[in-house]
């Protein structure tokens, strides 16, 4: 409710005590975790043809669908948690520091998700890293998807060396409160720290920033990402300039729909109200709205020019998305966010942070949804679309499905391991609290 | 790009800047370049000076500033003796400026040089903007030579060009003749050991809802000049030929992400989504592994991208046609037949038989054989290139003769039957009657003789600019036709009905996701189940 008041030690919290939930989160995210590495197993072991895509063509299916779209929504979730952090910095919006390491945090693990299901996609992993490097030299200079590995490269690395600068200040500052056990991975961390570091890598944090926010609509999540899809002419559904700001929008929805998730769960876990705040929760609330609406006018665009007047091919998979249910879900799952967000701002007292944790439940569900539906609704209506068997239908295996749970779990599985190894929330965060000034954001 | 070491001088050079020469297309150019120059009456030395700092400026080693105000007064000197105007007549570039913040590039773009403005063009064509153009050449030039560095940069998106490549194989398929008798179906699995449902040559009846004509589309891969799945792929497995424009899947690298079956816009691809229904040890081909056949001498072959196509009598060429080996290519590459599992596959032009290697005579394919063997000879494979009388001409061959017929049938049989039965030749050409590929009687009477401006014609999709290799003769499908459910109709014939046709244990299917939905295990009863 009002201005932190968090003391350093507060957030050393996690690392120094661990309660029995924890060992029960950590089971039970395990379990679910081997359950589909089981699964995965079943698959190399047999081959694509447990999941239930097929050809698209003759064959009356679609060759891409929820893993991609799975993997797309990962990715989106890490980039829009990169640009949420790199927006922190850059712009000095203090009221969210508390979560800027959260969202750096978010999108390692959430890039490294989205590695998993490349490697859960292709016919012959084990071909990947030989194959891709081989050809290298060739294929950038043709193959969007070359072009994404690439970029998603450059940004993992790119956010690693972020997130590793930013730590060094932490650690060398508050390692004698921290487990000795530990001692190496501190010592690794902060190798060769000197006190005249930190104005530099103040200034290095900065220019990373600035290249994140930059480069992440220009060449990331509104550019290699969804040219993967909307520079195929035959394929009416992803075809098309506004898939850039539609992917984007969708990014930072589920990226902060995530970090209001997690951040909830750091705070009732350690009693954080003090460090994350009810106002900050208020301000990411209304960011999602922001982006929940840029995302709901965006699909109105499509929508519209989709119906009026549209050539054969676009207006027949219009049609058909506009009268699929899971799409209606989806966009109602949006529309009903939205009407959290107007209420809340109309009237302060509809908040509550429960409520904002729901409809972030309700984003990243949708926004799944949606890349799932985007990815096989694009192939079941191509334009070449003779063949009397397109549309299949589409349904994910059971093994496909798991793949959702797994990595979740997988995620879960990171976060909770990294609060006991390293501060989540930023040093600079509860140290400058005295010179907090409420920011008129949101 | 590494410096001159050994360069004497004390002046920076630039990097390819040799004794001889200062362009990177060498002294011929510059020569050249200094002839054109001199034919004007300006200072052909300050041209050239120009032009060699313009390098010098494009390689970063003097600014633009120093680049101005080195040729500023000379050039206006030059110019202004001739009471010609220099910058400042030029439309939209302001002199001040250009030394100032303003990128000499960007002041050239602003020049208008679509002015009727005799002077102006003349004054920059040698004020060392000839110079300058010289210049920006050397920049591109070197663009392209590292490229050259990387053998060949785009190949394997696209063919070569005319003159270097040997063939652009390609297919005419008169749909007018076709009946849908998918002899080329049963053909093209039997040749390929293909798994059920992967029916690389596909070919359905459609249905034209408002005319409610009815036709078939004969659709096996369209073998893009520029083919979208090529060129997307991230492991360059998908590729063209440079030799002879085939699209082909290297089975041995592909990764399996079906990113080219997503971007084919015609739906040919057919994924090996578990173990092929005919193993490997049933196919016919050299027993050996892929590295092992590469390693073998190719002999003076064809030279392309990190390979060498065997040359007739070389030591592959005869191991592989000692094997009638059906699987790999003339490079050695596993290319050909049915993919492993996790892997691309599709129609593939048989490759094997391209490169001359099987039993059977290149220029073949096996769904023409099959097609030819009923009598029907709606698919005519060959070169695109060819002229007619050419080898390989039998695509270009039909083609011309479908278009010029001209007389009714009437006319034809009242035509001298001692002729030579073509109609069409030209003066100088002498066509061979290839009965080993062919039977002419087969074609020899098209079912609807076409004036040349009646033969209606197509490529599909076309518009998308992939460049398809094969040529339809017939109508062509609207964006609203529809297939037409081979199961509702008696008069058409079903895919099950050509299972008795095929060699191998594949159950011949169309519809591939109801056989793929039972996953690993495969269907409980392969035979006699029926079609959803």
């Amino acid at each position: 409710m009002s201005t932190i008041d968090a003391e350093p030690d507060d957030i050393l919290t996690p690392i120094r005590n661990t309660s029995k939930l924890w060992f029960v989160a950590f089971g039970a995210a395990a379990a679910v975790a081997l359950v589909w590495l089981a699964a995965w197993g079943y698959q190399l072991q047999n081959g694509l043809i447990v999941t239930n895509l097929a050809d698209w063509g003759s064959g009356g299916g679609v060759t891409w669908g929820l893993y991609i779209g799975a993997f797309i929504w990962w990715v989106g979730i890490a980039h829009g948690g990169i640009i949420l952090s790199a927006a922190v910095r850059l712009f000095g919006m203090e009221r969210y520091q508390p979560v800027a390491r959260v969202a750096e945090l978010l999108t390692i693990g959430a890039l490294s998700m989205a590695g998993i299901y490349i490697v859960v996609h292709t016919g012959r992993p084990d071909r990947l890293v030989t194959s891709i490097l081989e050809a290298y030299p060739w294929t950038v200079q043709s193959s969007p998807l070359v072009w994404d590995v690439t970029v998603i490269t450059l940004y993992f690395v790119m956010t690693a060396t972020y997130l590793g600068l930013t730590l060094r200040y932490d650690i060398v500052r508050l390692q004698h409160k921290m487990p000795k056990y530990f001692a190496p991975l501190y010592a690794a961390l902060t190798i060769g720290y000197t006190k005249k570091e930190d104005q530099i890598i103040e200034r290095m944090v900065w220019w990373l920033a600035l290249g994140i926010i930059v480069l992440a609509p220009l060449l990331l999540h509104g550019g290699v990402i969804p040219w993967l899809f909307a520079l195929l002419p035959s394929m009416p559904g992803w075809q098309g300039a506004v898939q850039g700001p539609t992917f984007l929008s969708i990014a930072l929805m589920s990226a902060i729909g995530g970090v209001i998730i997690i951040s909830y769960a750091l705070r009732w876990a350690y009693d954080w109200q003090h460090v994350l705040t009810d106002d900050m929760f208020r301000g990411l609330t209304a960011w999602l709205g922001l982006f929940s609406l840029l995302f709901i006018w965006l699909q109105l665009q499509q929508v519209i020019t989709g119906v009026y007047a549209a050539p054969t091919d676009l207006e027949k998979l219009m049609t058909a998305k506009i009268t699929t249910l899971p799409y209606q879900i989806a966009i109602g799952l949006i529309v009903l966010t939205l009407a959290y967000i107007f209420a809340q701002a109309v009237d302060r007292r509809v908040f509550s942070l429960r409520r904002s944790v729901a409809v972030s439940f309700l984003v990243l569900m949708g926004t799944l949804t949606e890349k799932v539906l985007f990815v096989f609704e694009g192939l079941e209506y191509p334009t070449f679309s003779l063949y009397h068997a397109v549309p299949g239908h589409y349904a994910p295996s059971v093994i496909e499905m798991l793949s959702v749970a797994g990595t979740v779990s997988l995620l879960t599985i990171f976060f909770l391991v990294i609060v006991k190894l390293v501060p989540v929330v930023e040093l600079h965060a509860v140290e400058d609290h005295e010179d907090h000034s409420e920011e008129v954001g949101s | 790009m590494s410096t001159d070491e050994s360069s004497e001088s004390d002046e920076p050079r630039h990097p390819y800047e040799t004794d001889e020469s200062f362009h990177p297309m060498g002294k011929e150019w510059e020569d050249e370049m200094r002839a054109e120059l001199e034919e004007t009456d300006y200072d052909a030395d300050l041209g050239m000076q120009m032009a060699r700092d313009a390098q010098r400026l494009v390689a970063g080693e003097i600014s633009e500033e120093e680049f101005y105000t080195e040729y500023h007064d000379d050039v206006q000197e030059e110019f202004e003796a001739d009471e010609r105007p220099i910058f400042d007549d030029l439309d939209g570039v302001d002199l001040d400026e250009v030394g100032d913040d303003r990128s000499m590039l960007e002041s050239l773009q602003d020049v208008d040089l679509s002015g009727d403005d005799v002077s102006r063009r003349s004054m920059m064509k040698k004020m060392g903007a000839a110079g300058l153009f010289l210049g920006y050449s050397a920049y591109a030039t070197h663009e392209n030579e590292q490229d050259d560095e990387i053998p060949e940069q785009v190949s394997g998106v696209r063919p070569l060009t005319e003159d270097s490549r040997e063939h652009r194989w390609g297919m005419v398929i008169d749909l007018e003749r076709c009946d849908g008798c998918l002899s080329c179906v049963a053909g093209c699995i039997n040749e390929n050991g293909t798994s059920t449902g992967a029916n690389w040559m596909y070919v359905f009846a459609y249905e034209d809802e408002q005319s409610g004509q009815e036709n078939f589309l004969v659709r096996p891969c369209q073998h893009c000049s520029n083919a979208p799945c090529a060129k997307v792929c991230p492991v360059r497995a998908r590729h063209t030929r440079e030799k002879d424009g085939i699209v082909l899947t290297n089975y041995e690298t592909c990764i399996g992400c079906r990113y080219c079956q997503v971007a084919c816009p015609y739906g040919v691809n057919y994924f090996q989504w578990g173990e092929p229904d005919v193993e490997m040890g049933r196919l016919e081909f050299l027993d050996k592994t892929p590295e092992g056949v590469q390693a073998m001498d190719a002999g003076d072959g064809f030279e392309a991208r990190a390979a060498t196509y065997a040359e007739e009598g070389s030591e592959r060429h005869e191991a592989l046609s000692e094997a009638n080996d059906h699987v790999y290519d003339a490079r050695g590459w596993w290319t050909d037949s049915r993919p492993p599992n996790g892997v691309m596959g599709k129609c593939t032009f048989c490759p094997s038989r391209q490169d001359n290697h099987t039993d059977n005579p290149k220029g073949t394919v096996a769904c023409m054989n099959a097609c030819d063997e009923t009598g029907m000879s709606a698919i005519h494979f060959g070169d695109m290139d060819a002229e007619i009388g050419d080898d390989y001409d039998r695509g270009v061959r039909y083609l011309e003769r479908r278009k010029n017929i001209n007389p009714s049938p009437k006319q034809k049989n009242e035509a001298d039957p001692e002729e030579d039965g073509y109609g069409w030749e030209e003066e100088g050409s002498t066509p061979q009657p290839r009965d080993d590929i062919y039977t002419q009687e087969d074609w020899e009477n098209p079912p609807a003789p076409h004036d040349t401006s009646q033969l209606s014609t197509f490529k599909l999709l076309e518009n998308l600019g992939t460049e398809p290799n094969i040529t339809y003769i017939g109508n062509e499908p609207g964006p609203t036709d529809e297939q037409i459910d081979t199961a509702t109709r008696d008069d058409l014939t079903g895919y099950e009905d050509i299972q008795r046709d095929i060699q191998w244990p594949v159950t011949v299917k169309d519809n591939r996701k109801h056989h793929l939905d039972y996953g690993a295990g495969g269907p409980p009863e392969d035979h006699g189940e029926e079609e959803a």
